[in-house]
């Protein structure tokens, strides 16, 4: 009953609206790709969803039952297709439903900012075009990953635990780490020359630098910790200790560790 | 107790100890054993906020004097015996936040402000309290960078703080009740207060924040006795006056230049000086052409009217939330053979300022960090911009970051030095601008900022700076970045600490490292120094934390 009335209101909404603004000269405005995709964007997208959405889809995007909106933070949806289709059903509504949209008097930079929070609640789903579990075969295999990496407990100390890279990295960048590992380093992984007094060298994984102290762990995994204004000098190396593999593994072999690196991730 | 002490640090302490550098003679200090039970408390008259640095054993307002030297004439603790520190006792803040508080000391009594605006009054000996005051706030408060309170001020036997809320209260230093409480702004708008007060005379002297707000702030002074209001200044002036022009429409009702932060005053010239607050919205300018008159600004205010003297603007129609919300360091130092009544100003636009305090006059100014937005300062000290330096929608990389090349956190300046010692960062961040309606409460900042690379990459240190010619004589690095003020002191020691759980003494002439602690937690506070019994402490908090330390005796 209460499902009814809302849906024969709203659709007199839509009906305003539509009078209103010819809907193809307010299309015609806006750009094919979604140009406010930061962060900031993401905060003002969240605080534009509140205050215009949440009504019907619920604070958190995950749906309202009570009203029928639907639920908005898996990153699939049902009447839109890709970014500039959800911008159309957030601006102009869906015709004939409880959806009314925001109108043709929100700015374009508005209504991107919402689909930027959506976005923000779920990656888009994504084909690596590989085969996991070759990439797995190879990861743990010939092209010897597992040396340094760690997943889920196997492997080694000296590269980031990949047990949840899915989570952090799109596949794209995972092809990019591949081959140009030296182009994004974390302080984490940057390496510390340590000399002592006698000229003696360790050489280490920066694990964590601080004004006066670092700790490093080095070549063979042992944790060893330096002042800074003690008898030792120390330098930094922001490159990586990783090799790229451009030369060494063909485009169908980096294809399958992608495909098996995305699919490392928390269960949902 | 003891804490474990640092040997190669001792060893530095042998370092050129005590070398003769005095020009301001330390003030002597009488080593006596408080007695058991003594009258510990006594009345703040003016006079003695006047006189506060010849009693050195007080720290009777937020920078210590009324000069915001932040210089403690103690000399107890020195470079041959700091290495020797050692914890005397702690003071938890019960309310977990940003804990920016520095403490005052009245004759053995310590009034701390604690998160959310709350005070509480200890023992300076030993910590343990007399009484605590609490403030009840509403659930809607407007605040943008944390539940925090910088600060009391006093006066005779009054403390002024300012609250959440944006209201102004004073309590009675001996039992702690509230005696009278004064809304300066209705929170709703996106006012609140942060800062410590500072006493003028008879009248309590208090800024306000909300430049994130789309505010028109201002400057207030209140009657200390009874809580009326004396005079307001606008820092934004309204359509009467023809700096109004400098804000294009109406933008200058949403125009913010907030005074969050605590000012300097000078008793021989009657001027008191304070700090203004960015224009709002921070990063979209294109609503707001014009220089934006007085956001980024000092300002000179007459000590009785509020009446402006002269204002000296850093940053001309910022868009970048580079507030000039930094402490006045009113200095007489020499410069170019001739004394100068001079006031020392590390920006957070990146740019070192010596201005004359008597006119505003720009004397000198040179970069004190990594900057990319200005070729350098013109001849009046404003800023030559460079092009392609504005915020853009997709991302414009400048230098500094928002937060600034130093921002809020108090520098210190010792007269046996001349040197200004400023907590420097050398980031960068991609500045971009979005359009954004004003909607009284909300925030209101029209676009936002992202640093590219983590923190870890960029350089942050303690830079010591001659005011005489803008040069940077040494710095003290640190990683990561810090977020604390720093204290001087008559035993030629630099105290500060650092954003991971430092806090630390330095050389005050070479910036080596003399004596460290890890206490673990954020630092976004500032040091002081106070005496009891004739024994020199050193006061910081760290995480949630208050420490004090002292020398074994």
């Amino acid at each position: 009953m209460r499902r009814t009335t809302i849906a024969h209101l709203s659709g007199i909404a839509v009906l305003m609206a539509v009078a209103a603004v010819p809907w193809h000269a307010a299309a015609q405005a806006q750009e094919s790709e979604n140009p406010f995709t930061s962060r900031i964007d993401v905060r003002m997208g969240r605080q534009s969803y509140q205050a215009q959405c949440s009504t019907c889809h619920g604070i958190n995007a995950t749906g309202n039952p009570e009203v029928g909106g639907p639920d908005l933070s898996t990153g699939q949806f049902q009447r839109a297709d890709g970014d500039p289709g959800l911008f159309r059903v957030i601006r102009d509504g869906i015709d004939g439903t409880a959806m009314i949209g925001l109108g043709a008097d929100a700015t374009e930079q508005s209504v991107w900012q919402i689909v930027t929070f959506l976005r923000s609640l779920a990656p888009a789903g994504v084909d690596t075009g590989g085969s996991a579990a070759a990439g797995r075969a190879l990861f743990a295999g010939e092209s010897d990953c597992a040396r340094c990496h760690m997943v889920n407990g196997d492997g080694g100390r000296l590269g980031p635990d990949l047990s949840f890279v899915g989570d952090r990295r799109t596949p794209a960048e995972l092809a990019s780490d591949l081959v140009d590992p030296d182009a994004e380093v974390l302080p984490r992984w940057w390496t510390i020359t340590a000399t002592g007094p006698g000229g003696e060298t360790v050489e280490g994984l920066r694990m964590s630098e601080d004004t006066f102290t670092y700790r490093i762990m080095d070549a063979d995994e042992n944790l060893r910790a330096f002042s800074k204004y003690g008898d030792w000098s120390y330098e930094r190396t922001r490159a990586s200790t990783m090799p790229g593999y451009a030369a060494t593994l063909t485009v169908q072999e980096r294809t399958d560790i992608v495909a098996y690196l995305y699919s490392l991730r928390r269960d949902r | 107790m003891t804490l474990p002490r640092n040997s190669p640090a001792r060893l530095r302490t042998t370092l050129a100890a005590a070398a003769a550098l005095a020009t301001t003679a330390a003030a002597p200090l009488q080593a006596q054993s408080p007695a058991e039970g003594a009258p510990m408390f006594t009345p703040v008259t003016w006079e003695r906020l006047v006189d506060a640095a010849d009693e050195p054993h007080n720290w009777l307002m937020y920078n210590g004097t009324l000069d915001s030297q932040r210089f403690s004439r103690l000399d107890h603790i020195d470079r041959s015996n700091v290495a020797d520190l050692e914890l005397k006792w702690a003071h938890h803040i019960p309310r977990l936040d940003r804990a920016e508080t520095t403490p005052l000391v009245v004759d053995g009594v310590m009034f701390i402000t604690e998160s959310p605006s709350n005070v509480v009054a200890v023992d300076a000996a030993t910590g343990r309290p007399f009484w605590r005051y609490d403030h009840p706030l509403p659930d809607d408060l407007r605040i943008c960078c944390g539940r925090n309170n910088r600060g009391v001020a006093i006066l005779d036997e009054l403390l002024f703080m300012s609250t959440l809320d944006a209201h102004l209260v004073a309590i009675d230093a001996r039992t702690g009740s509230l005696v009278w409480n004064r809304e300066v702004a209705d929170h709703r708008g996106g006012y609140s207060k942060t800062a410590a007060p500072l006493v003028v005379k008879d009248r309590v002297v208090t800024g306000i924040a909300g430049g994130e707000f789309g505010i028109r702030g201002f400057l207030d002074a209140y009657d200390a006795r009874t809580g009326e209001l004396e005079w307001r200044t606008y820092t934004i002036p309204g359509p009467d006056h023809p700096d109004n022009l400098t804000w294009a429409g109406d933008s200058w009702r949403t125009g913010g230049s907030p005074t969050w932060i605590t000012g300097s005053y000078d008793p021989e010239l009657n001027l008191v000086y304070w700090g203004t607050g960015n224009p709002g919205p921070d990063w979209n300018g294109e609503v707001r052409p014009g220089d934006n008159l007085y956001s980024d600004s000092v300002l000179a205010l007459d000590g009785d009217t509020g009446e402006m003297s002269w204002y000296f603007q850093f940053t001309p129609h910022d868009i970048h939330d580079w507030d000039a919300i930094q402490i006045p360091v009113l200095a007489d130092i020499e410069l170019a053979g001739e004394p100068r009544q001079a006031m020392l100003w590390a920006n957070r636009n990146g740019f070192y300022y010596t201005l004359d305090r008597a006119t505003g006059e720009f004397l000198l100014g040179e970069a004190f960090a990594h900057q990319t937005w200005a070729e350098g300062l013109d001849s009046n000290g404003r800023p030559i911009r460079r092009p392609n330096t504005s915020p853009s929608r997709t991302g414009t990389l400048v230098a500094p970051i928002a937060g600034g090349a130093t921002n809020w956190w108090s520098p210190a300046y010792s007269p046996r030095t001349g040197l200004l010692y400023v907590n420097a960062f050398d980031g960068e961040a991609l500045f971009f601008i979005r359009d954004e309606e004003y909607v009284e409460g909300d925030t209101y900042l029209g676009g936002g900022t992202e640093t590219p690379l983590p923190i870890d990459h960029y350089h942050s240190a303690i830079r010591a700076i001659d005011p005489a010619t803008g040069d940077v004589r040494w710095e003290f690095p640190m990683t990561p970045r810090s977020r604390a003020g720093v204290l001087a002191t008559a035993g030629d020691l630099v105290f500060s600490a650092s954003v991971d759980g430092y806090f630390y003494a330095l050389d005050a002439e070479s910036g080596a490292p003399l004596w460290q602690i890890s206490l673990g937690g954020r630092v976004n506070a500032s040091p002081m120094s106070y005496a009891v019994g004739g024994r020199q402490f050193v006061t910081m908090t760290i995480g949630n934390t208050l420490y004090t330390f002292g020398l074994d005796e």
